[in-house]
């Protein structure tokens, strides 16, 4: 318990550090878009929550078929914790999206294809937090949720191709399998990549501390149905 | 027809880019602070609850 909080406490210390080197480096180091202005900076935050909520949910895909096979809470704790996280990651990148839209298409939202299946996306797994809540048992809620983190998973894939598929003033993809070569400068490419593996160790963080939690919500439960039995 | 064309800087938006930031960081710090704070209320109520639970095996009849 000791190791694993002193570890933690490590992370969020290297975390904090990183985050602070990055504002740097976005501010002080990045070159300013010639078309955008200094708006476009929101990009080397915009972008990295947004992959970080992509892999929260593709571990959530993967712990849900884990718990659907071996029916341990270890899988559920991990892929609620992952869930969560990863609301607050797209909910981020709703927010970001937003702002920046409003100054560069001149709206703050528009029902085009990327907007549209991210909020979608948020939805899913807005629902799949509540599903947990709402289901007449612990073990139900984790059998319903695992369920919805599983199909919930299609729409990532189609929230990252949206851009490709249909007409969209979303700009393309600068990172993944379908980025376009040189689609972004190298300078802020590299700085794009600091800011993702910051992100990605503040994501772990975030999951780390949200499963510690759940894990202690499970043993309160556990020993508050003890103590039912003791004391009857 | 004269043209003429000019090169204007582009528009900074210092507003937008500081809401955005602003509202990334608090949302971030809310999060890990409740996350957090639960977590230690959690811990107070299980170490209350395993005393509790000692309390009443201690009582029991033999």
């Amino acid at each position: 318990m000791l190791v694993n909080l002193n570890t933690r406490t490590i992370l969020l210390g290297v975390v904090g550090l990183m985050m602070i080197a990055d504002l740097w480096l976005i501010f002080q180091v990045a070159p300013t878009d010639a078309v955008l202005g200094n708006v476009q900076r929101v990009f080397y935050f915009h972008v990295p929550v947004a992959i970080m909520s992509f892999l929260a949910f593709f571990i959530v895909f993967v712990a849900s078929i884990g718990y659907l096979v071996r029916r341990t809470p270890g899988w559920d704790q991990v892929a609620y914790s992952a869930a969560e996280v990863g609301v607050l990651f797209v909910s981020l990148a709703l927010i970001t999206g937003v702002i920046w839209a409003k100054p560069v298409w001149n709206t703050w939202w528009t029902f085009e294809p990327r907007l549209t299946t991210t909020l979608i996306l948020w939805f899913i797994y807005v629902a799949y937090l509540m599903i947990g809540y709402a289901a007449p048992s612990r073990e139900k809620g984790a059998l319903y949720s695992a369920v919805v983190g599983i199909i919930g998973f299609i729409d990532v894939p189609i929230v990252y191709y949206s851009v490709v598929w249909w007409r969209s003033i979303h700009p393309p993809q600068m990172i993944g399998p379908m980025a376009e070569e040189g689609a972004i400068e190298s300078g802020m490419m590299r700085i794009l990549l600091f800011s993702l593996v910051t992100f990605l160790l503040l994501f772990a963080y975030l999951v780390w501390q949200r499963s510690s939690l759940r894990r202690a919500e499970d043993q309160f439960r556990a020993i508050r149905l003890q103590l039912r039995r003791a004391s009857i | 027809m004269l043209v003429t064309l000019l090169q204007a800087a582009p528009p900074s938006n210092l507003t937008y880019l500081f809401a955005a930031f602003a509202v990334s960081w608090a949302i971030f710090f809310a999060y890990a602070f409740f996350v957090s704070r639960k977590q230690q209320e959690m811990e107070r109520e299980i170490s209350e609850l395993r005393r509790t639970l000692e309390e009443l095996d201690g009582k029991e009849p033999s």
